[in-house]
C-alpha cells in the first residue's frame, strides 16, 4: 500500500517522523510500565522494596526466593486453568463446527428458525442471567467443580463461533463436497476431512479468542469455586491480593508466572494474535 | 449461501440435524433456561431455596424506589462519560502510527501494543490497584516528587473541600469516598485500548500515500488531514467502539467488585449497577431482587444494542 512496490515515498522523508516516533514510545513507556514495575519488584525482597521500588535491583542480588515461592503457589491453578481453556475451547469449537456444518451445507427444511435461535443470543447480554446460572449449577448439582466452567463457557462460546465458521464453510468451493459425497463420505467425515483443513486459520484465530477470555475469566470460577485445589489463577490471584500483610516481592512474582504461558503462546502465534484480537473486537 | 434442497432430499439427510443437536442443547440449558429463569424470578421474593413467594411487581417498585441503584446508575453514567474521552487517545495513537512512513515500524508498534493484552486481565489490574496504594503506590510517589500534590492541596482547600489531600498524609485513592470515581476515570492511564487501536489502524488502511501528497502539495495542516481525511473514514470504527463501550461499561462491574468488594468501598461510593446487582444475591441473599435489577438492566442494554443494529452497521 506503500507507494509502488515498496518504493520510499518522496513526499516526507523517514526524518520527518522523529517527533511521532518520540509520542508513541513515550506513551508506549506509560503503557509498559506496570509490566517494568511487575518485574523489577519481583525480584527483590520486602526489606529492598521499602529501601527503593523503582531501581531494578542488580543482577546480582536477585532474589530468586520469590519465584520459588511463585512457582509453588501458581502452578497448580495454571494446571487447573489450561485444563478448562483448553478443554472447554476444544469443546466448544468442536460444537460450533457442528451446527456450523448444519447451517452452511443446506438449507435445512427449519434451519432458519433454528438459526434465529442462536443469532437472538447475539443481542442477549450476559449480566442478567449471572444469578439464574448460578442457581442452575447449584441445582446440577455442580457446585465447586471444573466442569461447571467449562460446561457454561462451551454454551457462552457458541454463537460467535458458529456465526464465524458458517460464514467461513458457505464460502468453501461447493465441488469440494460434491466430489466427496460421491466417494462415499459421511457428513462427518467431510466436515473433518474438507472443513477443517480448509477453514484451519479462522479455527486457529476461534482458538486464541476464546482461550484467551477463558485464561481472564474470573467471575464464574469466584461465584462457583470453593476449594483452593481447584482454584483457577483468576480466583487464585484475587485470594493472593486479599491478604492483608503482602509480601510485594511474592506477589509480583505470581503475577509475573501467571503471565508466562499467555506470552508463551504469543512467541509462537503474534500474527494470529493480532489478527484474532481485531477480529475478536468487531463480534460485539 | 447453504444450497437449496428438496423435501425429499432432506428427510434422506435428517442425520444433518443431529449436527445442530449439541450446540442447541448447550444454549438451551446454560443461556435460554437461565434468561427466562431471571425473568420468572424476578417477580418472586426468593432467597435462593426452594420456597418463593409470588409478589407481582414489588421488586421493580423497590428498585425504581431504591436510593443505592439510583447513585449507581449515576455513577456508571459518569463513568460512560469518561470513557468517551479515554478513547481519544487510541485514536490518536492509531493515526500517528497509520502516518509514519516506515511499514516496518508500524508493525513492531502494533506487536508492542498487543504486549499488555497478553498479561492477564487480572493482573494488570492488582498492579494498577498497587499503584494506588497510598503507602507503597506508585501514583503518590509520582505526585510527590512532581510537586503536583501541591496543586491537588490547593484545589481541595480553595474548591473541593473534600478534605482528602494534604500535606505530609498519603492520598487514600481507593479508600476514600470522594477518590473512588475519580481513581476508576485516571484507571487505566494512558487509555490506550490495543483493540480499539488495531481496529482503527483497519479502517485507516485504506488511504492510500496519494491521498497524503495531494494534501501535503495543498499545504493542508496535520489536524486538518484527521478532521477530513482520517476522522471520516474511521468513523464507522469509532461508533462500533463507542457503542461497544457502552454496553460493556453499563454491564460491567468486574473492575469494581475486584477494587472495591462487592459493598462498592467505603459508603458504597463506586457502586455500579452490575456490582449491586452481584451485592443483592450473592451478599445480601436477595436473589429475586438480584433478577430484577438483572432485568432492568438488561432493557437498558437491549435498547443500546438495538441502536447498535440499527445505525452502526458492521463493515465484513
Amino acid at each position: 500500500m506503500n507507494g509502488a512496490a515498496g518504493i520510499p515515498t518522496t513526499v516526507g522523508s523517514n526524518k520527518q517522523d522523529m517527533p511521532k516516533h518520540v509520542f508513541i514510545w513515550l506513551v508506549l513507556a506509560f503503557e509498559l510500565l506496570p509490566f517494568y514495575m511487575m518485574i523489577q519488584i519481583s525480584m527483590k525482597t520486602n526489606r529492598e522494596f521499602n529501601v527503593n521500588q523503582w531501581i531494578p535491583n542488580a543482577p546480582w542480588n536477585w532474589d530468586v526466593e520469590n519465584y520459588r515461592y511463585a512457582l509453588e503457589l501458581v502452578l497448580p491453578y495454571i494446571a487447573n486453568t489450561v485444563f478448562v481453556a483448553v478443554t472447554g475451547t476444544v469443546i466448544s469449537l468442536f460444537l460450533a463446527l457442528m451446527a456450523a456444518y448444519f447451517f452452511a451445507r443446506y438449507r435445512m427444511p427449519g434451519g432458519s428458525i433454528l438459526w434465529s435461535i442462536f443469532l437472538v443470543l447475539m443481542l442477549m447480554p450476559g449480566v442478567a442471567n449471572i444469578v439464574p446460572l448460578f442457581m442452575l449449577i447449584k441445582g446440577m448439582g455442580l457446585m465447586n467443580t471444573l466442569w461447571a466452567l467449562i460446561l457454561i463457557s462451551v454454551a457462552g462460546a457458541q454463537v460467535f463461533a458458529i456465526f464465524v465458521l458458517r460464514n467461513f464453510i458457505e464460502d468453501l468451493p461447493k465441488d469440494l463436497f460434491e466430489a466427496a459425497e460421491m466417494d462415499g463420505a459421511s457428513h462427518f467425515q467431510q466436515m473433518l476431512n474438507i472443513v477443517v483443513p480448509m477453514c484451519a486459520p479462522i479455527l486457529g484465530t476461534l482458538f486464541i479468542l476464546s482461550f484467551l477470555g477463558k485464561w481472564n475469566d474470573f467471575l464464574m470460577p469466584l461465584i462457583i469455586l470453593r476449594d483452593p485445589e481447584l482454584f483457577t489463577l483468576g480466583v487464585g490471584l484475587i485470594y493472593l491480593d486479599g491478604e492483608y500483610n503482602k509480601d510485594w516481592g511474592r506477589v509480583m512474582a505470581s503475577f509475573f508466572v501467571a503471565s508466562i504461558p499467555l506470552f508463551i503462546i504469543f512467541l509462537f502465534t503474534m500474527k494470529l494474535f493480532v489478527k484474532g484480537l481485531s477480529a475478536g473486537a468487531v463480534k460485539g | 449461501m447453504a444450497l437449496p434442497i428438496s423435501k425429499r432430499k432432506a428427510l434422506a439427510e435428517w442425520k444433518l440435524y443431529l449436527f445442530v443437536v449439541p450446540s442447541l442443547a448447550m444454549i438451551l440449558t446454560f443461556s435460554y433456561f437461565p434468561a427466562f429463569s431471571a425473568v420468572y424470578h424476578s417477580f418472586y421474593d426468593w432467597r435462593g431455596g426452594d420456597s418463593k413467594e409470588w409478589v407481582g411487581a414489588e421488586n421493580f417498585e423497590r428498585a425504581a424506589m431504591d436510593s443505592q441503584l439510583g447513585y449507581a446508575f449515576v455513577v456508571v453514567f459518569i463513568l460512560i462519560i469518561a470513557n468517551l474521552f479515554k478513547m481519544v487517545p487510541s485514536i490518536a495513537m492509531a493515526v500517528v502510527i497509520h502516518r509514519l512512513k516506515s511499514e516496518k515500524w508500524q508493525y513492531w508498534y502494533r506487536v508492542l501494543l498487543v504486549v499488555p493484552m497478553i498479561v492477564p486481565g487480572l493482573v494488570t489490574l492488582f498492579i494498577w490497584k498497587f499503584f494506588f496504594d497510598p503507602n507503597f503506590g506508585p501514583l503518590n510517589a509520582i505526585l510527590d516528587v512532581t510537586g503536583l500534590k501541591a496543586g491537588l492541596i490547593w484545589l481541595d482547600a480553595h474548591l473541593l473541600g473534600w478534605d482528602v489531600f494534604a500535606e505530609g498524609r498519603p492520598i487514600p485513592w481507593l479508600s476514600s469516598p470522594h477518590l473512588i470515581v475519580p481513581s476508576m476515570i485516571i484507571w487505566g492511564f494512558p487509555w490506550i485500548g490495543a483493540v480499539g487501536v488495531l481496529i482503527f489502524l483497519a479502517g485507516l488502511q485504506s488511504i492510500g500515500t496519494d491521498v497524503y501528497e495531494a494534501a501535503d502539495l495543498d499545504g493542508v495542516t496535520p489536524f486538518q488531514k484527521f478532521l477530513y481525511i482520517e476522522f471520516p473514514l474511521i468513523l464507522t470504527q469509532v461508533r462500533l467502539m463507542l457503542i461497544l463501550m457502552m454496553i460493556g461499561t453499563l454491564q460491567g462491574f468486574g473492575l469494581q467488585l475486584l477494587l472495591l468488594g462487592p459493598e462498592g468501598g467505603p459508603s458504597g461510593a463506586g457502586m455500579v449497577p452490575g456490582l449491586y446487582m452481584y451485592n443483592r444475591a450473592f451478599s445480601a441473599g436477595e436473589f429475586g431482587y438480584a433478577c430484577a435489577i438483572g432485568m432492568i438492566l438488561f432493557v437498558f442494554i437491549l435498547v443500546l444494542t438495538f441502536i447498535n443494529n440499527k445505525y452502526v452497521r458492521v463493515q465484513k
